[in-house]
């Protein structure tokens, strides 16, 4: 009987403020919309990170016909260079330093760069001999880069030396700053949301004084009275983060998984299930946000 | 029933209390009137029961229990045991009688069967059957004052408290209200009401209680509106606060 009250109460308090509360849900929408999506983005990171470390390497690229860097004055990389440095890679000196290494051709060079741009345009561009050949090296400890690179930069026939994680680290950096942008995006929404919910739930209990003034004289216990309030704010916002994770399960589905995933072929995206372990955050969140705040505003505006 | 003891209550700091170390005991199933002009403290006194305030001095006991060792979340179980009518009436305009008066019952969660049958009673009791689908605007003033006297009742409680119930209405609407509490006062209710209505006063002759100022200088059983004899009283805190008012006006002229 009290409970069908009370979500009879519910009912009619959403109702009556049915603009406020679609304003709720949307602000509510939006900045969860913005965790998940910091969230989503940390997700991804890790997941790169995992699948990237043990695979990065630090490649030390042969000059091939276009080369102008000083190293390949005398043009394309010989034979006899070539076998110079992989008898360096093979010396006492370097070998502690590198679990192992192969050598990739310009032929094979070329295989996977047809592989990893299939897709693109760009394929037809490019022919065998402008990639360079290279080592690929698998480092013991990745930090180590710098013998890698003060040995072999100078070293005739080489080009260049790339550590693959520097790269990563500098995408990385970059996902890690858009995640903050997001939560720092998220933290201005939220404080419009709890904003939100308090003007709601103030003119929520303005217009219901009466009801609650009766409740109170006919000995209606703190809950009865209360909780109609505090399910109204909160319901608003468990409607928004649910909208949150919708959003953000499809922008995984269809983008990340759709149209990201044909682009960039050996990038390991998050799957559109690993999202769903956002949703129960935002609907606690939100839930948790809208609670307190109704529950602090119901104190100072609705005497019990 | 209700009894207070050296009860005072000051709202703002400087302002003369609104209550004034007010001692007075109304036992169970009495009817009592609480009278005096405006401003004398009769709302403050009724707040008091139903520990809407607290008192700045002295204490107020309900049914035996001090108000003031009710824990908060106690306070409701207080409540239902006393039922409140106003002058305003206090009605839900969007609910029609029935639902007024269920609503009391549903708020403190009894169950659909017991209203289906309890409120049709109630509203038997203050004169309004056959009006349960009525909304508040097509009732007259007394027939609204009746229905908030059912939601009053409905829950049966051991106090009614009537804050000038028939202060919006006409003299002969306003007998048929004391009819009503009278009728729930002989079914074994304590009544407490403040008014200004010297014919209903005059009329019951029930105990009065004045009070000015905040003080109480009458309460007499059977008694009218104003008494009679005015320094002799019953009580003898009647002679100490008329006494007090005599020195208080030698004072002014001294
Ligand atoms: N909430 C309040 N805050 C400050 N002062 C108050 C408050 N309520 C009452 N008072 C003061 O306390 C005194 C007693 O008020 P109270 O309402 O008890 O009088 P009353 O006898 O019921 O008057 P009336 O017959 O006009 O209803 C008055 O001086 C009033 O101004
Ligand atoms: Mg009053």
């Amino acid at each position: 009987m009290r409970l069908l009250f009370i979500l009879g109460e519910i009912g009619g308090g959403l109702r009556r403020n049915l603009s406020m509360v679609i304003s709720v849900v949307l602000v509510t929408f939006v900045s969860l919309t913005f965790v998940g999506a910091a969230g989503m983005l940390q997700m991804q990171i890790n997941q790169m990170k995992g699948y990237w470390y043990d695979k990065v390497q630090v490649a030390v690229f042969l000059c091939n016909d276009g080369s102008t860097a000083v190293g390949c004055a005398s043009g394309s990389a010989t034979k006899e260079q070539q076998d110079n440095l992989q008898a360096m890679l093979e010396s006492p000196a370097i070998k502690p330093y590198i679990n192992d290494f192969q050598f990739e051709s310009q032929a094979e060079a070329y295989t996977h760069f047809k592989e990893q741009f299939s897709n693109s345009p760009i394929v037809d561009s490019v022919s065998e001999d402008q990639l360079p050949a290279s080592f690929r090296i698998n480092m013991k400890n990745p930090e180590k880069y710098e013998i890698i690179s003060e040995t072999f930069s100078s070293q005739p026939g080489v080009e260049t030396v790339s550590d693959q994680r520097q790269v990563l680290e500098r995408i990385f950096s970059w996902m890690n700053g858009a995640s903050v942008a997001a939560i720092g995006v998220a933290a201005v929404m939220i404080f419009c949301a709890v904003l939100l919910i308090t003007t709601t739930i103030r003119l929520s209990a303005f217009s219901r004084r009466r009801e609650t003034g009766i409740m109170r004289l006919v000995g209606a216990s703190k809950t009865v009275i209360q909780l109609p309030f505090i399910l109204e704010g909160v319901i608003a916002a468990v409607v928004g983060a649910l909208l949150a994770s919708v959003t953000l399960w499809l922008m995984a589905h269809f983008w990340l998984n759709g149209d990201l995933s044909k682009q960039f072929l050996n990038t390991p995206f998050i799957s559109s299930t690993q999202v769903l372990v956002i949703a129960p955050v935002l609907i606690a969140l939100g839930a948790g946000l809208a609670g307190i705040s109704s529950l602090l505003t119901l104190r100072r505006y609705l005497k019990v | 029933m209700i009894r207070f003891e050296n009860v005072t209550k000051v709202y703002e700091q400087n302002a003369r209390p609104a209550l004034d170390s007010v001692s007075l005991e109304i036992n169970r199933g009495e009817f009592t009137f609480l009278v005096g002009a405006s401003g004398s403290g009769k709302s403050t006194f009724l707040r008091l029961i139903l520990k809407e305030d607290k008192a700045s001095a002295g204490s107020v006991y309900v049914a035996g229990q001090n108000v003031a060792n009710i824990s908060s979340w106690r306070v409701p179980k207080l409540r239902r045991g006393i039922g409140v009518v106003f002058q305003d009436f206090r009605l839900l305009p969007q609910k029609n009688v029935f639902a007024n008066v269920a609503f009391a019952m549903q708020v403190i969660g009894k169950s659909r069967s017991i209203i289906r049958e309890t409120v049709p009673e109630v509203l038997k009791t203050v004169g309004l059957e056959g009006k349960e689908r009525r909304m508040p605007h097509e009732l007259s003033g007394g027939e609204q004052q009746r229905v908030a006297i059912a939601r009053a009742v409905v829950n049966r409680p051991g106090i009614l408290l009537a804050d000038e119930p028939t202060g919006n209405l006409d003299p002969i609407t306003s007998m048929g209200i004391m009819g009503v509490l009278d009728k729930i006062n002989q079914n074994g209710t304590t009544v407490v009401m403040a008014t200004h209505d010297d014919d209903i006063v005059n009329e019951m002759r029930r105990r009065v209680v004045e009070l000015k100022n905040g003080k109480v200088i009458r309460d007499e059983a059977k008694a009218l509106y104003t008494s009679m004899i005015p320094v002799v009283g019953e009580s003898r805190r009647l002679r100490d606060a008329s006494g007090e008012e005599l020195n208080r006006a030698q004072g002014a002229q001294l």
